[in-house]
C-alpha cells in the first residue's frame, strides 16, 4: 500500500498554533472580566459586602446604589460582585477535582485490565442514566447546602462523561504504532503515560476542565434558584431565588435586580463556552478532520 | 483523440506540484500515470475533474472532445455541473468510501442514471462490470471488496462518459482482485486514465503508460515498447525496483528520495539520485523527445541501458545457532458473541544471521504472530523461546527485560516515531529505558544510525523533517541499537515507495550478517520475501501451508496457495 498524501510537515513555527481563535479570544476577554471583577468583590470590597444593609427597602438605581437595593435593602452591586467569586470559586473548583478524577478513572478504564474497565464502564452507565440535576437536588435537599457538600456533591455527579471521553482518547493514544513499539522495547507503563501518551492526552483536559465549570455555574444557580441552596451567602442564584419569593416580576424592579445576575451567568457560561469550544474545536484530533 | 491536456500546472500556494504537463488520450486508449508518492500523479488527475482543493492554483488547457458533443476546454470551466459523471467518470479509490452504506445497489445505479439522464438501466450496467442481476439486492456490506469496485465502476458507467479517470482503483484490495478490477477497467473500450504507484501491475492492462517525477513527465512510452532498453533511467530504475519472484532477476533500490514540492531544482530534477547523471543534467532541464515509439525527457537516453541501481544483497554464509523457538502457538481473539481463532499451531524457529519472510495476506495472523515473538500478545498456548529463556510464562519485569533483547520495526514510519521527539533521543530511547548509563548512549546511538544507513546530520531533526524511508530507517536504528537478538520487522516496507524498499531490505540483511541478528520480515508481498529472505514461511488462516528456502518456494512451491500467491505478485 502506498500513501500518496504527502507527509504532514510539521515543521517548528506551526506547531505554535493559535489554540483560540477569534471565537475563543472573544470568550477569553470575556472571562478576564468576569474573573477580575469576581477578585474585586473577594478581595477589595469588605467582608460583609452584600449581606449588610446599606440603604432603604426597594431603591431604584441611583448614584449610590447603581443597581438599587433589596427587600432588606442590601446593595445589589455589591451581591453580584461578591456572588460572581461564590459560583466561579465553586465553578473552577469542581472542574478541577472532575477533571483529576476523570482523567484517573478513564485512564484506568482505557488501560487497566478488562476486569476493571469492565466495572468502570458498567459504573459509568448506571450513572450516566441517572438525571444529573434532579441527583444534585436530591442529594442537595438532604446533604445540606454549605460550599463544601455542593461542591462534592457536583464532582460526583459530573465526572461519568468526562471519564468516558478520557478512557477513549487513552485508548486510541495506546494503539498508536509508536506506543506499540516503545511498549515493544520493554517499556513499562509509567513510561509510556509520561513519554508517549501525555502529549496526546494532555491537551483534552483543558476543553474538559472549561465544560464542567460551565456547567457547574448554570447547576449550582438552579439549585440557589429553587431555594436549595445558602439563602444567607449571596451568589447569583441566590438573588434571583429572592427576586422570585418577592414577585420582583410583577413591579419594573426586575430589570435592576433579576437582569443583572442572569445575564452575568449567561454571558460565564458564554464565555466558557466559546473558549472550551474553539480550544477543543483545535485539540481534539477527531474534530480536527472535519474542520 | 478523446482528451489532449496541454500545459497544465498545479502550485499549492506557490509549490509546483505539477510542471507544465501535455498528454494525450486517444479514443478506447487506456493510459497509466504511474510514480512515486508526491510526484503530481494524482494532482494531475484530480486538475481534470475540478476536484483539486481550494489553496490549488491550476493553469492550461485540457480539451475535451468526443462525437456526440461539442468540445469542451476544462481549463476554462467554471461549472461542472453536466461534465463531471456524465463526460467524464471517475473511480473512485477506495470501493470501501465510495457506495452509500445504506442504500441498495439498485437504488444508487437507479440515482445515477437519474442525475445523468442515462439511457441504460441498473441490470445493463452490472452485467457491463460482471456482476449478476442477483446483486441489484444487496446492500454494499454484503459485497467483497472486488465486487464494491465493479458497483463503483458501473455507476461511473451510468453517465456514459467519455473519458474515465481513475486514481488508484485498486488500493486495498487483495492482489489477485486487483488485476481482476484492471482487467475489467481496461475492457470497457472507454478512454481511461488511471493514476497508480504499481507500475508493474498496471502494465499488462493499460496501452500507454506516463511516468511522471517530482511534478514532470520522464517518460510516456507504450507499454509494447517499454521491454525496449531505451527509456528515462527512472523508469529502469522503478521496474527493477519492483521486486521479482524470480530469483534469477535481481532486486535493485533507486539511492536517495524524491525531491520534495518545494525544492529547487536546476536541470533534470532526477538527476540526483541518476546513475548517469553529468553536468548538463544537473543544469539544462531536459524536454520530452521522441525516442522510437516512446518520448523520454533524457539527456541520455541512448545510454540508459547503462543505469545500474544498487542490487539488494543474498545471504552469504549459513544461519547460525536457533535465537527464537516458537513451538505450537495457538491464539484465538474472544469478543463477546464470538471468538476469532488467528494461530491454529504455528511452529517457528529463526537462527542467527538468518531472514526469515513470514508470508501472507491480511487476516492470516502474520502480524500476530509478530506480535507474539515480541511479547506484546500473550498466545493462548504454545511455548517461545528466545535463546535460553522463556517468553511466554515472563511477566511484568522480567518480561520487560526479555524484550529488551529484541527490536522491532513498526509498519507505519508516519505514526510509529513520536512526533515531538528528535531523532537523537528516538534512537536512545530503548538504551534510557533498559538504564543504560549515559556516556555510552551517544556511541551506540551513532553506531545503530550508521548501520541503519543515515547520515549523521539527521540526529537533530524530527520525524516531520524526514522522508518515509528515512523515518523507517530511524526505527531500524532505534531497533538496533540495545545490540538486540532477534529483530522483528512487521511490514517494514509495505508503506515506502518502490524505489526506497530494496534499500530497507539492503539495510536489513547487513545488519543481519554483519551483527549476527535473527530477522523476521513479515510481508504480504511474496515477490520481495524470495528476494530478500533465506527462508519463507507462508500462513493462510493461522496455519503454516508452506516452508522452505527461498529457491524452493519461487521455483517448485508446496502448496496450491503458495502457487497462487506467486502467480498473483509475478508481473
Amino acid at each position: 500500500m502506498s500513501t500518496d498524501t504527502a507527509p504532514l510537515v510539521v515543521t517548528g513555527t506551526s506547531r505554535r498554533r493559535d489554540l483560540l481563535g477569534r471565537q475563543g479570544r472573544i470568550g477569553a476577554v470575556l472571562l478576564t472580566l468576569i474573573v477580575g471583577a469576581a477578585a474585586y468583590g473577594y478581595f477589595v470590597m469588605p467582608d460583609d459586602a452584600g449581606k449588610r444593609r446599606v440603604g432603604l427597602p426597594y431603591e431604584s438605581p441611583s448614584a449610590a446604589h447603581p443597581l438599587g437595593t433589596d427587600d432588606l435593602g442590601r446593595d445589589l452591586l455589591e451581591q453580584l460582585l461578591v456572588g460572581a467569586g461564590t459560583s466561579l470559586t465553586l465553578a473552577f473548583m469542581v472542574a478541577a477535582v472532575t477533571t483529576l478524577l476523570a482523567a484517573i478513572i478513564g485512564g484506568l478504564a482505557g488501560i487497566g485490565p478488562r476486569w476493571m474497565s469492565a466495572t468502570i464502564m458498567r459504573g459509568i452507565d448506571v450513572m450516566l442514566v441517572l438525571p444529573e440535576l434532579v441527583l444534585f437536588i436530591l442529594a442537595a435537599t438532604f446533604l445540606g447546602q454549605g460550599f463544601g457538600i455542593r461542591a462534592v456533591i457536583l464532582s460526583l455527579i459530573l465526572w461519568p462523561v468526562p471519564a468516558r471521553v478520557l478512557r477513549a482518547a487513552s485508548l486510541t493514544a495506546w494503539s498508536r504504532a509508536h506506543v506499540e513499539a516503545s511498549r515493544a522495547m520493554g517499556a513499562g507503563q509509567g513510561w509510556l503515560l509520561f513519554r508517549h501518551a501525555s502529549y496526546l492526552l494532555g491537551p483534552l483536559l483543558v476543553p474538559v476542565f472549561v465544560r464542567t465549570a460551565m456547567r457547574v455555574i448554570i447547576y449550582d444557580a438552579t439549585l440557589s434558584f429553587l431555594g436549595l441552596g445558602d439563602p444567607t451567602a449571596p451568589s447569583w442564584g441566590t438573588t434571583l431565588y429572592w427576586v422570585q419569593v418577592n414577585g420582583v416580576f410583577l413591579s419594573d424592579a426586575w430589570l435592576w435586580w433579576a437582569g443583572p445576575p442572569g445575564l452575568a451567568i449567561t454571558l460565564t457560561v458564554v464565555a466558557l463556552a466559546l473558549v472550551g469550544t474553539s480550544i477543543e474545536d483545535r485539540l481534539n484530533p477527531n474534530l480536527q478532520e472535519s474542520r | 483523440m478523446t482528451l489532449s491536456v496541454q500545459d497544465v500546472t498545479v502550485r499549492y500556494g506557490g509549490r509546483l506540484a505539477v510542471d507544465h504537463v501535455d498528454l494525450e488520450i486517444a479514443d478506447g486508449e487506456v493510459v497509466g500515470v504511474v510514480g512515486e508518492s508526491g510526484c503530481g500523479k494524482t494532482s494531475l488527475a484530480r486538475a481534470l475533474v475540478g476536484l483539486l482543493p481550494k489553496n490549488a492554483e491550476v493553469s492550461g488547457r485540457g480539451v475535451l472532445r468526443s462525437e456526440h458533443h461539442p468540445e469542451l476546454d476544462l481549463g476554462a470551466l467554471r461549472d461542472w455541473r453536466g461534465v463531471r459523471g456524465s463526460r467524464i467518470g471517475i473511480v473512485p479509490q477506495g470501493a470501501m468510501s465510495g457506495l452509500s452504506p445504506i442504500h441498495k445497489v439498485c437504488a444508487q445505479l437507479d440515482e445515477m442514471l437519474t442525475i445523468h439522464g442515462g439511457s441504460s438501466n441498473p441490470t445493463e450496467l452490472l452485467d457491463r462490470v460482471g456482476l449478476s442481476p442477483r446483486e441489484l439486492g444487496s446492500y454494499p456490506h454484503q459485497l467483497s471488496g472486488g465486487q464494491r469496485q465493479r458497483v463503483a465502476i458501473a455507476l461511473t458507467l451510468a453517465g456514459d462518459p467519455d473519458l474515465l479517470i481513475a486514481d488508484e482503483p485498486t488500493t486495498g484490495l487483495d492482489a489477485v482482485v486487483q488485476g481482476r478490477v484492471l482487467q475489467l477497467i481496461s475492457s470497457l473500450g472507454i478512454s481511461t486514465l488511471i493514476v497508480s504507484h504499481d507500475m508493474t501491475g498496471l502494465l499488462p492492462y493499460a496501452d500507454r503508460v506516463a511516468v511522471m517525477y517530482a511534478g514532470r513527465l520522464a517518460e510516456v512510452v507504450p507499454v509494447d515498447a517499454l521491454r525496449d532498453v531505451r527509456h528515462h533511467p527512472y523508469t529502469a530504475g522503478l521496474l527493477a525496483a519492483t521486486p521479482s519472484t524470480d530469483r534469477t532477476v535481481t532486486w535493485a533500490s533507486i539511492p536517495g528520495a524524491a525531491p520534495t514540492l518545494d525544492a529547487e531544482l536546476e536541470g533534470c530534477r532526477f538527476a540526483p539520485r541518476c546513475p548517469l547523471a553529468d553536468d548538463q543534467c544537473h543544469e539544462e532541464r531536459p524536454l520530452l523527445r521522441l525516442v522510437g515509439t516512446s518520448e523520454v525527457a533524457c539527456h541520455h537516453s541512448e545510454r540508459s541501458s547503462e543505469a545500474t541501481y544498487p542490487a539488494v544483497p543474498r545471504a552469504t554464509s549459513d544461519c547460525g545457532a536457533p535465537v527464537l523457538d516458537m513451538t505450537g502457538i495457538e491464539h484465538t481473539y474472544r469478543s463477546r458473541s464470538r471468538t476469532t481463532t488467528a494461530l491454529d499451531g504455528v511452529d517457528l524457529h529463526v537462527g542467527h544471521g538468518e531472514i526469515l519472510g513470514l508470508v501472507g495476506e491480511s487476516g492470516s495472523g502474520k502480524s500476530t504472530l509478530a506480535r507474539i515473538a515480541l511479547g506484546l500478545i500473550k498466545p493462548s498456548s504454545g511455548t517461545v523461546r528466545l535463546g535460553d529463556d522463556e517468553l511466554t510464562d515472563a511477566r511484568g519485569r522480567r518480561l520487560r527485560a526479555l524484550q529488551r533483547r529484541t527490536g522491532f520495526v513498526h509498519q507505519d514510519p508516519y505514526d510509529s516515531l513520536h512526533p515531538a521527539m528528535k531523532v537523537e533521543a528516538l534512537i536512545a530511547e530503548p538504551l534510557v529505558i533498559a538504564k543504560v548509563a549515559r556516556s555510552e548512549r551517544g556511541a551506540k546511538v551513532r553506531s545503530a544510525l550508521a548501520a541503519a544507513g543515515l547520515p549523521q546530520d539527521v540526529l537533530t531533526r524530527t520525524p516531520g523533517q524526514l522522508s518515509g524511508g528515512q523515518r523507517q530507517r530511524v526505527s531500524i536504528a532505534r531497533a538496533l541499537v540495545n545490540d538486540p537478538e532477534l529483530l522483528v520487522a512487521d511490514e517494514a516496507s509495505s508503506m515506502l515507495d518502490v524505489s526506497t524498499r530494496g534499500g530497507i531490505a539492503t539495510t536489513l540483511r547487513k545488519v543481519a550478517t554483519k551483527r549476527g541478528l535473527a530477522v523476521i520480515f513479515v510481508t504480504h508481498d511474496m515477490g520481495e520475501a524470495i528476494q530478500s529472505c533465506d527462508r519463507i514461511v507462508v500462513l493462510r488462516h493461522g496455519r503454516v501451508v508452506d516452508a522452505g528456502a527461498c529457491a524452493q518456494i519461487s521455483t517448485s512451491p508446496d502448496h496450491e496457495y503458495t502457487a497462487q500467491l506467486l502467480a498473483a505478485s509475478h508481473h
